[in-house]
């Protein structure tokens, strides 16, 4: 009965994964053949390339925007949903939409929106004071660039953020708050003391989604970005290597590193918030 | 006390929420009832003073402006459906029946094997993309439905299964011992019994394999190169990247992606919200 499930997940997941592991150490380049064993040639060249090297800085600014924005507002999000109030069902539904949304519209809704000629968010900060001309959000200064792609992955990945926060925070048990009211000790200080603590199961989760999804950006990249270096990621530049310039030797080195470290950051970051609340 | 004291506050922040997570779709939607000269007037206009409907028939390949534009969205529309609508029953009774057997059955290497299908979660895109090209590739595949399906099936498998093994975890086996002891065979029990009562469970798992599979764009990019399998990410994306396409239509073809979605967490949200915090959380 697990046989059919086994056969999918060994020939289209698992077979690949070691396809991707193996192939980083061949030479491996359609203009360029025959394959050969090359060792650790493969990673040379990519290290050696400076657009790659970009991408990696631009993929950690992407983890720092995507991470810290997505789990803020999942957090400011799940505290304001904490309390049953009239509507609030609608209000968690209006939530969840952009988290269903296909990564590539978003993408495109938003190249509108920052459109440097015609975008709402130039007319409104502009008619706000808040800038005095026009600007090209994506497209020129690396991190403003990162920072506005990113806003739509935050835009994208928040509700699940929030909705795990959510989970969370309804586990726990409200004699907590209201001893800590007869105690006399301030929302600000109940947040800080029960809430955040004990929601770290929670968080720790959304921390690892957040930052799987960051460093695995892509759609919104390529809508946004174009196939500038300006902000491209770990993710473009393998798509490039390897599907533009037919390098597959080079992608599959760039996958392997990739791979390796998206599994090492997400089990370093359960292990540093993680913690086992018992009520 | 507290309550009255912050009340405000909590409603200025329902405010922001509301504003964050509908706006963009909003002045998607507000964008694409407008003609071009509409959407470049300055300041911007919140709402469309009176409804155009001609990008839509443009896109669709309707009207007299649709020369201009690729017009292919209705195909789009139709290969993302097929690809996720099969991706998903695919899914969802391959994990529901290997999730059913993991719970319930005993047998050689199960703990071991659990744990690899459990291990494939944490695999990113990164790890399967090439090799899934140049396997489908070998395999004649790449262009095809089918092609598609099978590689969504085997990226969606391990969550599904994740959540309808939480499901068959939490029934307990008494129901079905004392099935089995009047007589009822496995399927019988399997059908009847166990089946009725993961349903929402089942309805969770199948929303959210739909839901990812219609957002998918890098696998369905590098997979085909033809209108016949390209579904409206990969068309959206190409149709964005033709600078003389006006951004009306542009907006137009994305409400028509968005759409669908936007019914399913309209009607359904509740599955997504328990689907995802049964997927994750535990």
């Amino acid at each position: 009965m697990v046989a059919p499930l086994l056969v999918f997940i060994g020939a289209l997941a698992l077979y690949p994964t070691v396809l991707t592991a193996y192939g980083a150490f061949v030479h491996n380049d359609a203009l360029d053949p025959p394959n050969h064993f090359t060792g650790f040639g493969n990673f040379q060249s990519v290290f050696s390339n400076s657009q790659v090297r970009q991408s990696f800085e631009n993929t950690g600014l992407y983890v720092v925007f995507g991470v810290l924005l997505s789990v803020g507002l999942g957090i400011f999000f799940g505290l304001l949903l904490q309390r049953r109030f009239r509507g609030r069902g609608i209000v968690l539904a209006l939530m969840v939409l952009p988290w269903a949304l296909p990564g590539v519209v978003e993408g495109v809704i938003w190249s509108w929106i920052y459109d440097p000629t015609f975008g709402v968010l130039n007319s409104t900060l502009k008619s706000a004071h808040v800038i005095s001309t026009y600007q090209l959000w994506v497209g020129t200064h690396q991190i403003e660039s990162i920072f506005f792609i990113s806003l739509v992955q935050v835009w994208q990945i928040t509700p699940l953020a929030a909705i795990l926060v959510l989970a969370s925070l309804q586990a726990i048990p409200s004699e907590l708050y209201e001893a800590a009211n007869v105690d006399g000790a301030t929302t600000w200080q109940q947040i800080k003391r029960i809430t955040l603590p004990l929601i770290r199961p929670g968080l720790a989760i959304a921390v690892v989604e957040g930052l799987v999804m960051s460093l695995n950006i892509f759609d919104q990249v390529y809508v946004l970005n174009a196939g500038a270096t300006t902000a491209s990621s770990l993710m473009s530049e393998t798509y490039q290597i390897a599907f533009g310039n037919l390098n597959f030797g080079q992608g599959y080195a760039l996958s392997l590193l990739a791979t390796v470290t998206t599994i090492a950051l997400s089990l370093l970051a359960v292990k540093l918030i993680y913690r086992r609340v018992e009520f | 006390m507290r309550r009255s004291r912050y009340g405000w506050l909590r409603v200025v922040g329902i405010g922001v929420l509301l504003l964050w997570s509908l706006f963009p779709v909003y002045w998607a939607l507000n964008t694409s009832l407008m003609t071009n000269a509409q959407a470049q007037s300055s300041p911007p206009s919140f709402f469309p003073t009176h409804f155009v409907f001609s990008n839509y028939e443009a896109i669709f390949g309707f009207g007299p402006s649709s020369a201009s534009t690729a017009g292919g969205i209705g195909r789009a529309l139709l290969n993302s459906s097929v690809e996720s609508l099969g991706a998903t029953v695919l899914t969802l009774v391959l994990a529901t029946i290997g999730a059913y057997a993991f719970a319930r059955l005993r047998f050689r290497f199960q703990g071991f094997l659990f744990y690899v299908v459990i291990a494939t979660l944490t695999l990113p895109v990164y790890a399967t993309l090439i090799p899934i090209y140049t396997i489908l590739t070998k395999l004649g595949l790449v262009n095809t439905y089918v092609g598609i399906i099978l590689v969504y099936t085997s990226g969606f498998l391990p969550l599904a299964m994740w959540i309808m093994y939480n499901m068959f975890q939490a029934l307990p086996a008494s129901i079905e011992e004392a099935a089995s002891i009047d007589g009822a065979t496995t399927l019988q029990i399997f059908r009847r019994i166990v089946l009725p009562i993961v349903r929402p469970g089942m309805a969770a798992a199948a929303i959210i394999t739909f839901l990812f599979g219609w957002g998918q764009f890098i696998f369905p990019l590098v997979l085909g190169s033809t209108n016949s399998t390209e579904p409206l990410t990969v068309a959206l994306s190409a149709l964005s990247g033709r600078h003389v396409v006006p951004y009306t239509m542009i907006n137009a073809a994305a409400i028509v992606a968005i759409a669908v979605p936007a019914v399913i967490v309209f009607f359904l949200n509740r599955y997504i919200v328990d689907g995802i915090v049964a997927g994750s959380v535990k």
